[in-house]
């Protein structure tokens, strides 16, 4: 973690669910937090097919399904697993402290 | 695209009397009458013999006699008379259809008979529950019967096609909506949190302040839409399950393809608040039957277009999760019905 590294408070862990995503902005950003096995992981919440919402999609195991063209993603890591998207989402890094959710505002390489 | 092995609306029960209804389904055409004993038979609207539309012949007890020769058929299907000959040959018969009546509907099995199953008709209760008013109607639509089911799945559009009766802006632009999915099945809720009512609900909830509105859409294939909407005064626990104080209402949608850009529209709208005053459930019929006009003014724009530019790619907005799930499940229930034809034809 560098320590130039800035951090965006987003949510209270309390407020996520295992089947529901929740969106957010990062800056301008609409991201998405996702908690899994008491996890939490932020991605990119537009589909990088067409403008899609990714946290009105269907989550299935470690992975999120676009709500309108069957594109899936990684959501521990933003790869790109179906078709019709080919590009990846961003991932960001997590920080939790004292059930407060801080992401880092540029995404992780 | 049809999909066969599934029950589907043929009429409402009171449509169906002795005279004899001509009613294409599918593209096939269907004769529907009572037996003597009152029960519903549907056949085959042609005679096997030079195919004129049995409709257009008149029942003799339980004998339905064609205009044309005169060929008399029993209500199994059997010729049991050709004028002038004392043999019937025994290929000598009309197809007819499993046929079923519940809710008030006239049911009908369009595909395979050995696989017509009445436990498999869809739930319609609340049209004939006594814990409920209910009145419905028909409506021809001149268009695909998918581009109805599409509407009962986004109801974004009551903000801009309904807005004198269950739309306002709030219906578009302050939802919640989530979507899930089972394999024969699609649920769309959308809750509408201390907004203002929009006029219909003003007109039979007499609503003061701002509500609370749910809307829940029920899909299952080929079109039925079972909707549960209703609203009650903002912040009194509706979303939590406590639904005091308000209106609860069930609109219900049952879809037959007539043609590949023909359908029938079978509907009706149950209500569970003054449930024994006619006059509030013709109300609540008319506030709907002016939206669904609306509708139906829609969907044959819509099919006007499709048939001009049948290929032209279409926009998905996020609005369209519940539509393109629907439409993802039909398609494979289609896949399905197909691949097991190809299986029955090599055997």
């Amino acid at each position: 973690m560098s320590s130039q590294q800035s951090w965006q408070r987003i949510a209270a862990v309390s407020q996520l669910r295992d089947d529901e995503a929740f969106p957010a902005k990062l800056g301008e950003v609409p991201i998405a937090l996702y908690r899994l096995d008491g996890q939490v992981f932020a991605i990119d919440d537009v589909c990088t097919h067409e403008f899609a919402l990714l946290s009105q999609g269907f989550i299935e195991g470690r992975t999120v399904e676009c709500p309108l063209h069957q594109a899936k993603f990684d959501i521990l890591t933003g790869k790109c697993l179906a078709a019709p998207a080919t590009v990846d989402l961003n991932r960001y890094a997590v920080r939790i402290e004292a059930d407060e959710i801080y992401v880092s505002v540029e995404p992780q390489k | 695209m049809f999909l066969r092995n599934h029950w589907y609306v043929a009429a409402w029960a009171d449509e169906i009397g002795r005279k004899p209804l001509r009613r294409l389904l599918l593209n096939e055409p269907v004769v529907m009458f009572r037996s003597e004993a009152g029960q519903a038979v549907a056949f085959e609207d042609r005679c096997p013999h030079r195919h004129l539309p049995l409709s257009m012949g008149r029942l003799d007890g339980d004998v339905l006699q064609c205009h044309y020769h005169g060929l008399r058929f029993s209500i199994d299907g059997r010729c049991v008379r050709i004028p002038g000959q004392d043999q019937i040959p025994p290929n000598a018969k009309v197809r007819t259809f499993p046929v079923v009546e519940r809710y008030k509907w006239i049911w009908i099995w369009m595909g395979d008979p050995a696989m017509a199953d009445p436990d498999t008709i869809t739930d319609f209760r609340w049209l004939d529950d006594p814990n409920w008013g209910a009145k419905g109607a028909y409506l021809h639509v001149k268009a695909n019967w998918q581009l109805v089911v599409d509407n009962l799945l986004d109801l974004t559009h009551l903000a801009f096609v309904h807005e004198t009766t269950i739309g306002n802006a709030a219906t578009a632009e302050h939802a919640t909506v989530k979507v899930t999915r089972a394999p024969n099945s699609v649920v769309v809720t959308r809750w509408i949190i201390d907004q203002e009512p929009p006029p219909t609900f003003k007109k039979v909830g007499g609503f003061e302040g701002t509500v609370d509105r749910w809307q829940i859409i029920d899909f299952a294939p080929p079109a039925f839409l079972r909707l549960d909407v209703g609203a009650t005064p903002a912040g009194t626990g509706a979303q939590e399950g406590k639904r005091v104080g308000g209106i609860g209402m069930r609109n219900l949608n049952a879809i037959t393809p007539e043609t590949e850009t023909t359908s029938h529209y079978f509907w009706a709208q149950a209500h569970d608040f003054d449930v024994k005053n006619p006059e509030m459930t013709n109300k609540v019929f008319e506030q709907i039957q002016t939206a669904f006009w609306e509708d139906v003014e829609v969907f044959s724009a819509q099919q006007r277009n499709l048939d001009l530019m049948p290929n032209a790619s279409q926009l998905d907005i996020n609005a369209d999760t519940g539509v393109i799930q629907a439409r993802r499940v039909l398609s494979r229930l289609h896949d399905e019905e197909q691949a097991a034809l190809h299986v029955s034809a090599a055997e």
